[in-house]
């Protein structure tokens, strides 16, 4: 390991989150690095169409945000780099960040680690990950031209996602738990599709097992008004909600409510002092592009703040 | 040592994207092969990965024969199979 990084900001993730508020702090002249171990942009930039995020009256695509965010976090200095932290301490006043390969101390922490995508946690799942059962829709979509597929969830992602997926399929499945549980414009373009015969919605259908057969997924079998249903298929994408990016967290200072999401006080402040966070994987986040960037944005100003309390103690 | 870095592809993968910015970072030339393009490549990725994903990097070593195959976002995996 080489030798300390100083910096004066350094924010766990890269997400638009992290970027909103890199664009402040380095407007500010904070020095600010950022470490990612995925993709920038995170779940945004795997997401296919984002309409919901003001200033695009047409919508955006996911990459096209993130690309956007990343540049202009860039423009004003952001230093982002790839990397994985494995710990976050409060030492010597200041906050020192571990990757594999570097250490960083830093006057202020954000963790904007985002969340990512649940599973189910049935039988199969694990078995035929990547050779049917899939979490990204962007990502492998284009492998199921004219095949059929099933989809898991009845939330906004599971219904965009379902909808990006009629590019490819040739029929879509869609299981949902209890009911659907997205926005109205996606419950109407989801209406659509189920009109024009590409969807069709099994309500109140529990996804119980994922069976195949020489490595490639061939059926789902769940349960609807106790009766057991089978669904042929060629592959199975699965929206069933977010987990919190807090794994590395554990053993640390930082405190997290019982779902594994950071708690926070109204500064956006964690039980470490200095350390901040923002986004999505902080408790009572709404979980939007919308929001965590402007959660990024006031994490920032109250970093800035307390940065020169402490330059004036 | 001279590698050969191959990347499959999706139009809409935000994770190929980042292997590509990675590798270029780097300094690392490698081909693309986009299989929304070329729907008919489709197998080559199955064959070299076990798996219907991308992005796959296949990072070929001239000197010493061999291959690395990488799924997914990876730079753990990655920055190794260059070296």
């Amino acid at each position: 390991m080489s030798e300390k990084i100083n910096t004066d900001v350094i924010m766990i993730g890269a997400g638009p989150s992290a970027l909103s508020a890199a664009v402040y702090t380095t407007r500010e002249d904070i020095k600010t690095i950022l470490l990612e171990k995925g993709v920038i942009g995170g779940l945004a930039a795997i997401t296919d169409q984002v309409d919901n995020y003001p200033g695009f009256p047409e919508g955006v695509t996911g990459l096209d945000l993130a690309e956007k965010l990343e540049k202009q976090a860039e423009r004003f200095g952001a230093d982002i780099r790839y990397g994985e932290v494995s710990a976050i301490n409060a030492v010597d006043g200041g906050i020192e960040v571990k990757t594999a390969d570097e250490l960083y101390y830093a006057k202020a922490a954000l963790i904007a680690t985002g969340s990512d995508y649940k599973k189910i946690g049935v039988p199969g799942e694990e078995e035929f990950y990547g050779r049917g059962v899939h979490y990204c829709a962007t990502c492998d979509g284009a492998f199921y031209r004219d095949k059929k597929l099933v989809v898991v969830g009845g939330g906004n992602s599971a219904i965009q996602e379902a909808l990006f997926l009629t590019r490819f399929a040739s029929h879509i499945d869609l299981l949902v738990r209890s009911t659907v549980k997205a926005s109205e414009v996606l419950q109407k373009d989801l209406q659509k599709a189920v009109d024009e015969g590409k969807v069709s919605v099994h309500i109140g259908t529990t996804t119980d097992e994922i069976v195949g057969k020489e490595n490639k997924v061939t059926s789902v079998i769940g349960t609807k008004d106790g009766e057991k249903v089978t669904f042929a298929t060629d592959g199975v994408f699965v929206f069933v909600g977010l987990l919190p990016n807090t794994g590395f967290l554990e053993n640390t200072a930082v405190e997290l409510d019982e779902t594994g999401f950071i708690k926070t006080d109204k500064n956006l402040m964690t039980a470490i002092p200095s350390v901040f966070a923002s986004g999505d994987v902080r408790s009572g986040a709404t979980m939007q592009i919308a929001s965590a960037v402007g959660e990024g944005a006031t994490a920032a100003l109250k970093i800035r703040e307390y940065i020169e309390e402490q330059a004036r103690s | 040592m001279a590698k050969k870095v191959t990347i499959y592809t999706s139009n809409t993968c935000g994770q190929c994207k980042m292997v590509k910015k990675i590798l270029s970072m780097k300094g690392h030339n490698y081909d693309e092969v986009n299989i929304d393009e070329s729907p008919d490549r489709h197998q080559e990725v199955v064959t070299l990965s076990g798996q219907q994903r991308v992005p796959v990097t296949v990072v070929e070593d001239d000197t010493t024969g061999t291959q690395s195959v990488i799924t997914g976002y990876n730079p753990g995996q990655l920055m190794p199979a260059l070296i």
